[in-house]
């Protein structure tokens, strides 16, 4: 699965919503906004700010970006919109070099150019990668430093955010991180503060497994489940049959919670019993696969080393043997099928009857 | 918040969990997580965030067993369609270990990466290592960086070591303190580059390696077999031991001779178990072309008499010390020069002169050579060179032998006007670098004396003037290598200069006609020479004909004898490397 421009666009958007970000400029291509100081601790690797801002107790400067998501266009709009106020902007505020590097390094080429052969246009495309900051000396003693920050209007670092960009990866698992461990309750409506009765909610255990089946090979499975913690009813899918709801974090008024039945960890001993029952149905001809191709290589190497171990010399036998179980090891790490359930996220979500 | 604990309700259905084929481990630490802030009553987390990182996981969940996933994960990297071919028979069939094994050119690092991102995208690596030649780690690290979006770092320190994906110097990880901490480790990958390095199996590289503790394993080269069948059977034993059975095995069903393999169908299916080549010949990559102007000039009265006078003054050396080759190096160096430049004939005469005692009889003849070098006073070539560049009006690269040529063109070019920049061998990596940016940047002339090593990648760059010819063929290619190379998008130009009526004009004929070296897109040149120097060195025997013929007849008839023995050479290889794959 992959995802376009547009649902990156969503994904970061919601992200930035969540974590109330304040959203200074916003198209369907962009959207420039300043961190909150939460989003900023998560996003900008800034350990050692932050840890100033905690001791002095200062007022903390968060960082802002101007995230693309369609860099293409944005640069194709940008060149039509503003082209003059642009290279104004940056003449006045960046000396040349953390200029925008695209026009540092047309108006760096054509100065070269008129220097080489004034006749020759070409050497203006040749001349264009030296500007690259691949090229700068820090690169060549590291051999990649971070690209330098393209500096929009307003000092604003730009950074393009498509599928696959660190940066997107970066903020989900700053979501997980923050969004991993869950109290909810369903919002009942205005209605429900003046209806007489307060209205019964049935505490549930909804957790989200990730299902990593791997040999030498890989293969993985989401299963968001949920379990009553009063009636123990298992239902798969949990977030698709909550996702009409609205959850709120505090306990609504006039709602009472249904007393627990099973306790977290009963609940957890019967999630696990039912995701091992819906593995057991799967096919594992992959695994049976992986077993034949272990069972070949291991017996390549009892063969070759069966023959090596025959070796008189004591010393030497030894080495061989160590190699030998160091190698069979190997091979048992490399092909060896099993799986493993971890937890991407889960809580206690409080619902009106399901 | 209350709970009320009663007893809990029977288990539903209570059957025990059935058991997997498969071993099956919960993680449980959330159950401790949510249990710790139920305790504490939060801090809780934000539900939008929470549905977000769902998303998150199901976009970049791994679907399938068996389907490239990496590529979803790179933009502006669109692999060729054999590097895309190997990624996936290395992931689907080989289980992650093989010898990669392309020809020099195709692009073995780009399969590399696709590989090593592939199971980084799964999740079945983290660890990695990556050993290569000290000239080539930082582009690793950049390639890998930049192309591939994975954030590998150059092995700088000790320290360097506890990041996850490391790329350093083959000669540094073997030796202590390195090697210690490396073999206390476990890799789940490592991939290493140049790996014909490893064939001899008692060399500290082939022990180190075989130490390593490691799950997958790439081995990068593009000569798996040099000379030896030997070689290749210990390069996949260090892949997979015992994949070819043991040496004695080995020998008897694969080998009539160290060269010759035999039942090579079956050797064939063996290999293409663990070993990938691509050849250029073959598939659809497009390398552009190689186009070849031999320049042809005469050479002016004065460059004559002082040509003639320097052959027939190292012809009588040699003549005088007997035929000891040796003690004539800077004597053939000088019939060489006087091919390039005066002021490089006149730096190693003055140095001979230097050396001689006060009463050699040498001496008077060398200081005869100098008057007539006086004499010269125009380069014919460097004019001819000249008149070139500033009517192709591109950007070019020279190449000399000689420094002393270098600095001569590199003022003559800059009196006429040319914005030109040096490049030589002991410049150190910072001045390199600074130089190639020039070239990239403000000049169109880069004068070079060295094409070996790392960092000179000129794909901008398409046309070439060989000043002077090395007399190896090795070096040759070495310097075409540099413009004409993944990458470059124009025919490559290459002009030969030649003066006629002297050696060079034999070399030239040599290399050009006999190897066809300038056109020769198939690689395998240096199995060739490996092959034909197994006797003595190509340029060696080149000097012993140059020294030793007696009439331009001879000497064109040695040289033919050459020629015809290296065509042959390349015949019987490229029968062989086709069995091989």
């Amino acid at each position: 699965m992959t995802l376009n421009s547009q649902e990156v666009r969503k994904h970061v958007m919601d992200y930035l919503e969540a974590t109330e970000c304040s959203i200074i400029e916003v198209s369907p291509i962009h959207v420039t906004v300043k961190l909150s100081p939460r989003a900023d601790r998560m996003l900008t690797d800034r350990p050692y700010y932050w840890g100033f801002v905690e001791r002095t107790g200062v007022d903390p400067e968060t960082l802002s970006f101007t995230f693309v998501f369609d860099p293409e266009k944005y640069d194709s709009q940008a060149a039509i919109e503003v082209p003059p106020t642009v290279n104004h902007s940056i003449g006045a505020l960046n000396p040349p070099i953390t200029g925008n590097p695209a026009m540092g390094a047309t108006t760096d080429a054509e100065a070269s150019a008129d220097l080489l052969n004034p006749t020759s246009p070409e050497s203006n495309v040749v001349h264009v990668p030296s500007s690259n900051p691949e090229d700068s000396i820090l690169a060549r003693y590291f051999g990649i430093v971070p690209a330098l920050p393209r500096i929009g209007p307003g000092m604003i670092r730009r950074e393009d955010i498509i599928y696959g960009s660190k940066r997107l990866q970066q903020i989900w698992s700053a979501a997980q991180d923050e969004g991993k461990c869950l109290y909810l309750f369903e919002d009942p409506g205005s209605r429900q503060r003046n209806t007489l009765f307060s209205a019964a909610y049935e505490p549930w255990l909804g957790v989200c497994y990730k299902v990593e089946m791997s040999c030498d090979l890989k293969r993985e499975e989401l299963h968001y489940l949920g379990i009553s913690l009063t009636k123990g009813t298992i239902i798969d899918d949990f977030n698709a049959k909550i996702a009409s709801r609205e959850m709120i974090p505090r306990l609504p008024e006039n709602v009472h919670i249904q007393p627990y039945e099973l306790t977290v960890t009963a609940a957890t001993d019967l999630l696990e019993a039912h995701l091992t029952s819906h593995l057991a149905e799967l096919d594992y001809t992959w695994a049976e696969q992986a077993r034949e191709r272990l069972r070949i290589e291991l017996a390549i190497i009892d063969i070759y080393y069966g023959e090596l171990l025959k070796e008189p010399d004591e010393e030497k036998r030894l080495g061989t043997q160590e190699q030998y179980n160091r190698r069979r090891q190997e091979t048992i790490w490399q092909y060896e099928p099993q799986i493993a359930v971890s937890a991407i996220t889960y809580g206690l979500f409080h619902l009106r009857s399901l | 918040m209350t709970q009320l604990f009663r007893n809990s309700l029977p288990h539903k259905g209570g059957k025990s969990a059935p058991i997997l084929p498969v071993p099956l481990s919960f993680d449980r630490n959330w159950l401790q997580d949510l249990e710790l802030k139920l305790d504490k009553g939060g801090p809780w987390g934000d539900y939008r965030l929470s549905k977000l990182a769902v998303q998150g996981e199901q976009t970049g969940l791994v679907t399938s067993f068996d389907e490239l996933q990496c590529m979803k994960h790179l933009s502006g990297l669109s692999p060729l369609p054999h590097q895309l071919d190997t990624a996936h028979k290395v992931l689907f069939e080989m289980s992650g270990r093989a010898i990669l094994a392309d020809e020099v050119g195709l692009g073995k690092t780009i399969e590399a990466g696709l590989v090593l991102k592939e199971y980084l995208v799964r999740g079945l690596v983290s660890k990695v290592l990556i050993l290569v030649p000290a000239s080539l780690v930082l582009q690793w690290v950049r390639e890998l960086n930049a192309k591939f979006g994975i954030s590998a770092v150059a092995q700088k320190k000790a320290y360097s070591w506890g990041n996850a994906i490391v790329v350093a110097s083959m000669d540094t990880a073997k030796r202590d303190p390195h090697k210690e901490m490396l073999l206390e480790n476990e890799y789940d990958m490592l991939i290493i580059d140049e790996a014909h390095k490893l064939k001899n199996k008692k060399s500290t590289n082939y022990l180190f390696v075989q130490q390593l503790r490691k799950k997958y394993c790439l081995l990068l080269t593009a000569t798996p077999v040099q000379n030896d069948l030997g070689e290749l059977f210990n390069l996949i034993t260090l892949l997979k031991p015992g994949q070819l059975g043991n040496q004695g095995d080995f020998a008897s069903n694969f080998v009539v001779d160290k060269r010759q393999p035999k039942n090579e169908g079956q050797l064939r299916d063996e290999l293409s178990k663990v070993m990938i080549r691509n050849r250029r010949g073959e598939g659809p990559v497009n390398f552009t072309k190689r186009k070849v102007r031999n320049i042809p000039l005469v050479l002016s009265q004065e460059e004559r008499v002082l040509y003639d006078a320097v052959t027939s003054f190292v012809k009588d050396q040699y003549q005088e010390s007997g035929g000891n080759l040796s003690s004539m190096l800077s004597l053939v160096t000088l019939q060489r020069e006087v091919c390039s430049s005066r002021d490089a004939v006149f730096i190693t005469l003055v140095n001979l002169i230097k050396k001689l005692p006060a009463d050699s009889p040498k001496r008077d003849r060398m200081m005869e050579l100098l008057q007539t070098l006086r004499t010269v006073k125009t380069n014919t070539k460097a004019e001819t060179t000249l008149s070139l560049i500033q009517e192709m009006n591109e950007k070019v690269i020279v190449f000399t032998e000689y420094r002393a040529t270098q600095e001569y063109l590199l003022q003559y070019f800059r009196e006429h006007g040319l914005m030109c920049v040096s490049y030589s061998g002991g410049m150190n990596r910072g001045k390199k670098d600074w130089m190639m940016d020039l070239f990239r940047g403000r000049a169109q002339v880069m004068i070079a004396t060295e094409a070996g090593g790392e960092g000179i990648n000129l794909q901008f760059c398409h046309h070439m003037i060989n000043f002077d010819l090395p007399w190896n063929p090795m070096r040759v290619e070495q310097r075409i290598g540099r413009v004409h190379r993944l990458g470059q998008e124009n025919d490559v130009v290459i002009y030969n200069l030649s003066t006629q009526g002297t050696i060079e004009e034999h070399i030239l004929h040599l290399l050009h006609e006999k190897i066809n070296m300038f056109e020769m897109v198939i690689g395998g040149l240096d199995v060739i020479l490996e092959r034909f120097e197994k006797k003595e060195s190509l340029e060696k025997s080149l000097y012993k004909i140059m020294l030793e013929s007696r009439s331009d007849e001879e000497l064109r008839h040695e040289l033919d004898h050459i020629g015809e023995s290296l065509s042959e050479l390349t015949q019987g290889i490229k029968k062989e490397s086709e069995t091989a794959t």
